[in-house]
């Protein structure tokens, strides 16, 4: 819209014409710096990254000599086939575990309800590689199960390779299916249900004819992120692939990396090049898909769920309680882990606060660094995020078209890719960067920013644009309107928004292995490395921490949101 | 308020002069004349997309216009942002702030303003007692009904004594009954404060019954710009014929005979046009209300009259809605007769005469009125 943005006709020289320019329109301001930004931060390293999978490793030269290299190796196609083995696996597991549950939890009211649902947003506190590490503590080789099972003569299968990497990945990313597809269905006109009931068909029949296709494109979203998020995650399987003996690729393109380090990195970007061309495809084909068959339908889809009492109640409640409680049970493990004394590499059946004792001492600024980046990240994302979701939802154009896109980029695009991305064009003047806190601190914020940008942008589209006009019309210029009306208005949304990206940004560890130093180790980069190849006791106790620190950073958030004033804001 | 009365003169307070708004390659507003008397009270009407909210958002300074000039009190408003224009909005929508108070939204301008906290809560009252909310200052939005929160919109856009006051339809989310309280509620206030006003509306009755002029909008143009009475009695162009009242339409031939200009109406009678009508000739449109049409008496001559055969009755109560079918085709007119009246039964032949004044005839291409 060309709402604003009045020239002044008698403006003498450029810096006040720009001056007032912005003072008339600060958005597209905003708008045009964070392009910029997102330029030097998104679409730099990952042009650079780009460009050098193009360079021959050997040869030096431009052409597709990586690529061949690539497809012509048998240990890179088998990194390939593992990472959608896994990927596939994984995502089957999760819709498996996510879709009932989103069902029962749409359609039915039951026993325990509020208790399970909040089991699963607590499973989602945990990083995918905790979850990792408590199946090795339970199933692995000295496994807590194994052992129990050995001695009863029964030798478990292994949970190390493809199998064990997608149990693990789907446990860890299920709640994102079961909170889109819910979603999904709260959507689903159910007067449609109902008249295909009353057309003769039985329950099943209508689940399978008309809800089923009507919440497809949810599903697919779904499994779209449980996708990424699997063939993305780094922790997962270097920890249950044992590192090199289960390639996949983001662990690939991560030793690559490493091994290349002063080489000109071009089968770690040609690695990452892969990956992500992957990801963007998947992420198109679903896009295309979904809105070929966009089944929008406004008109009341939320009929109230249904009560079920007695028997049937109490048998869903128990199902999806069993459900959640297999689910949870590894971050379970690892926590009560955590309290036990430990000999060698057994835990023993007694309480003590030694793990903690080991870890603090070896912490070194880990937590501190952790809380830090994190928080200042936090911060910035919050800022930026709910400006930009603002002028994403108000502003049409090819401006916010370029920034919502650049936006989106790292939401798809693997943290380890970008943190080689990063670790390949921040190692020179003018922007040195590399072993900076600035660096971790930036790679959070580009990464978690999508969330805060959608969260905001999905509660301006709600709100009543009049509102700011209104606030204008009465002589607030836009930034005090905004401040006035549209924050109060965005504050509950952006703070929900605010704790999703804490929780990630806490736990962020693909792209800051790859960028971190002595100096700017985390938390989660301290509890990797212990769960790779170190103290059970001390990981279970790392992996503890970094939980509980992420819970208590949540508690905060409901707190300040539960502070405000509760009112029904009806159509927030 | 005293706005209005310490800056007397001739001149409009507000006058917009050949404003164009062009969205891409789409001309939203098309060389829009617009001139408005301090104090008074001017509608836009129009059918929804004609322009009439880009109009009332380029006045409030949302919108950029691509040509022309606007002047408040004879300054050029180019360059001065919503904020710093002082004019009151009132949105269909409401937009009331659901985060603060009634007292609080209206108080929000004021605060803007840095009007002092005694005088702000002073005038806050006043305002909430002139749109009879008087008590209920301490409520917050969710808790009001649509009409009251329109009233809340009113006073929070008349507690900064706008220089001028813009509404978009801001009845059209009210019923009925409501609305017509609330109109006549406006139009009180209105000429109590002497607030100049431009008030948005699709509704022909509604801007009927309030304005001092209207504004009547059709794809961007201002097809008339006059009285209500003028643009009911007297439409300058066919589309405000048509949405301000209705018509019939006929297809009709324009003649110039010894006696003057007269209209053939399809291949039947020549009615005489005013003699000063003079020169057209060739097809053109004559409108005909059903009000205007009442069933010919023996005495009225032959070829007087729009002859044909009744297609339908229609009982409206005091009036009956008759369809005559008067051909060629099945061309039709449509006229409510009294109820009252004894009336031809359906497929009777009938004839029907009107005041010769009454016709109204239209260049074909244009719309714009000749007769
Ligand atoms: N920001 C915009 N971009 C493009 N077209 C617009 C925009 N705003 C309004 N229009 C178009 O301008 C025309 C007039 O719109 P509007 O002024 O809202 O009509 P009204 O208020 O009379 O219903 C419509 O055809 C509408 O689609
Ligand atoms: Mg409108």
């Amino acid at each position: 819209m060309s709402a604003t943005g009045i020239a002044a006709p008698e403006a003498p020289s450029w810096p006040a014409r720009l001056l007032r320019g912005i003072r008339h329109d600060p958005w597209s301001a905003i708008a045009w710096a964070t392009v910029a930004f997102m330029l030097v931060f998104v679409a730099w390293p990952l042009a650079e990254l780009a460009r050098q999978s193009f360079i021959g490793q050997e040869s030096g030269r431009f052409g597709l000599e990586n690529y061949q290299t690539f497809f012509g190796s048998s240990y890179f196609r088998r990194a390939l086939f593992n990472s959608l083995t896994v990927g596939v696996l994984g995502t089957v597991i999760a819709l498996a575990i996510g879709l009932p549950l989103a069902l029962a939890f749409a359609r039915y009211d039951f026993a325990g309800k509020p208790w399970i649902e909040v089991a699963i947003l607590l499973s989602m506190l945990s990083p995918p590689f905790v979850g990792a590490y408590a199946w090795i503590m339970l199933f692995g080789r000295s496994g807590l199960v194994t052992e129990a099972a050995r001695g009863i003569g029964i030798e478990l299968p292994p949970i190390y390779g493809a199998f064990g990497i997608a149990l693990a990945s789907a446990f860890a990313l299920y709640p994102v299916v079961f909170l889109v597809v819910r979603g999904g269905l709260a959507r689903v006109n159910r007067t449609l249900e109902d008249a295909a009931a009353s057309l003769g068909r039985g329950r099943i029949g209508v689940v399978r004819t008309v809800t089923l296709p009507l919440i497809l494109p949810s599903v697919l979203t779904a499994a779209l992120l449980v996708f990424l998020g699997i063939i993305s995650d780094f922790g997962t399987p270097s920890i249950l692939g044992e590192g090199e003996r289960f390639p996949v690729l983001a662990t690939l393109a991560f030793s690559l990396y490493l091994s290349e380090i002063g080489a000109e990195p071009g089968m770690a970007a040609t690695t990452c090049a892969v990956l992500v061309v992957i990801a963007m495809a998947l992420v198109v084909a679903v896009r295309i898909f979904s809105t070929r068959r966009s089944v929008a339908d406004d008109t009341g889809g939320g009929a109230p769920p249904i009560r079920l009492q007695g028997r049937a109640g109490a048998l869903l409640g128990f199902g999806t309680a069993v459900l959640v409680a297999i689910a949870s049970t590894p971050q379970i493990v690892v926590t009560v882990c955590s309290f036990l004394e430990v000999r060698g590499v057994v835990f023993q059946p007694v309480f003590t606060l030694d793990n903690f004792a080991r870890a603090i001492d070896a912490l070194g600024d880990a937590l501190w660094n952790s809380l830090v980046f994190a928080g200042l990240a936090l911060a910035l994302i919050i800022l930026v995020g709910s400006a930009i979701g603002y002028v994403i939802a108000r502003r049409t154009g090819p401006l916010t078209r370029t920034l919502d896109l650049l936006i989106m980029v790292p939401y798809v695009v693997p943290g380890t890719v970008l943190g080689i991305g990063y670790a390949t064009v921040f190692n020179e003047p003018p922007l040195l960067l590399t072993g900076t806190a600035t660096i971790i601190v930036t790679v959070y914020f580009v990464r978690r920013l999508p969330y805060m940008t959608r969260a905001s942008a999905g509660i301006v589209y709600q709100i009543d644009r009049g509102l700011e006009d209104a606030a204008r019309s009465l002589g607030d210029p836009p930034l005090t309107g905004f401040r006035r009306v549209m924050a109060p208005l965005m504050r509950p949304g952006i703070l929900a928004g605010a704790a999703i990206a804490w929780v990630e940004v806490f736990s962020e560890l693909s792209a800051s292995i790859v960028l971190y130093t002595g100096g700017t180790r985390t938390l989660p980069i301290a509890a990797y490395q212990q769960a790779l190849s170190g103290d059970v006791g001390m990981a279970a106790a790392y992996a503890t921490m970094l939980v509980g620190v992420a819970a208590a950073g949540l508690v905060l958030f409901v707190i300040a949101r539960g502070s405000e004033r509760e009112r029904s804001l009806g159509w927030l | 308020m005293s706005v209005a009365e310490t800056r007397p003169g001739p001149a409009p307070h507000l006058a917009a002069a050949g404003l164009v708004k062009r969205f891409g390659s789409f001309t939203a507003l098309d060389r829009v004349e617009l001139s408005a008397q301090r104090g008074e009270l001017l509608t836009l009407l129009g059918p929804s997309g004609c322009g009439k909210t880009t109009l009332l958002r380029v006045i409030a300074g949302f919108l950029q216009h691509d040509e022309g000039t606007l002047r408040l009190a004879g300054r050029s408003l180019d360059g001065t942002p919503p904020e710093a224009r002082n004019f009151g909005m009132v949105f269909q929508s409401y937009a009331i702030f659901p985060h603060l108070s009634v007292a609080e939204n209206v108080a929000y301008g004021l605060r803007a303003r840095r009007v002092p906290r005694e005088a702000a809560e002073r005038k806050v009252a006043a305002a909430l007692e002139r749109v009879r909310l008087g008590n209920l200052g301490a409520r917050y939005p969710d808790a009001l009904s649509g009409g009251q929160k329109q009233r809340v919109g009113l006073a929070r856009a008349m507690v900064i004594e706008p220089d001028l006051l813009l509404m978009d339809e801001p009845l059209s989310n009210l019923d009925a009954k409501l609305r017509i309280e609330m109109r006549d509620e406006i139009r009180r206030m209105q000429r109590e404060l002497g607030i100049t006003t431009i008030y948005v509306t699709h509704d022909q009755e509604e801007a009927l019954a309030i304005s001092d002029r209207i504004a009547v909008m059709e794809r961007g143009h201002i097809r008339q710009f006059a009285t209500p009475r003028e643009v009911f009695e007297s439409p300058a162009h066919a589309f405000v014929a048509e949405f301000v009242g209705g018509c019939n339409w006929l297809d009709a031939t324009l003649l110039q005979d010894g006696a003057g200009a007269a209209a053939r109406i399809g291949a039947g009678a020549a009615f005489a046009l005013p003699a000063a009508t003079r020169g057209a000739e060739g097809p053109a449109r004559a409108a005909l209300r059903t009000e205007d049409l009442r069933l010919a008496t023996p005495e009225d001559p032959p070829g007087c009259c729009l002859e044909g055969r009744v297609g339908s009755l229609a009982y409206l109560g005091p009036r009956t809605r008759m369809r005559v079918i008067i051909g060629p085709g099945d061309a039709a007119v449509e006229a409510d007769l009294p109820s009252a009246l004894p009336l031809p039964n359906e497929g009777e032949p009938v004839r029907l005469s009107f005041e010769p004044h009454r016709l109204r005839v239209f260049a074909p291409e244009s719309g714009v009125r000749i007769a």
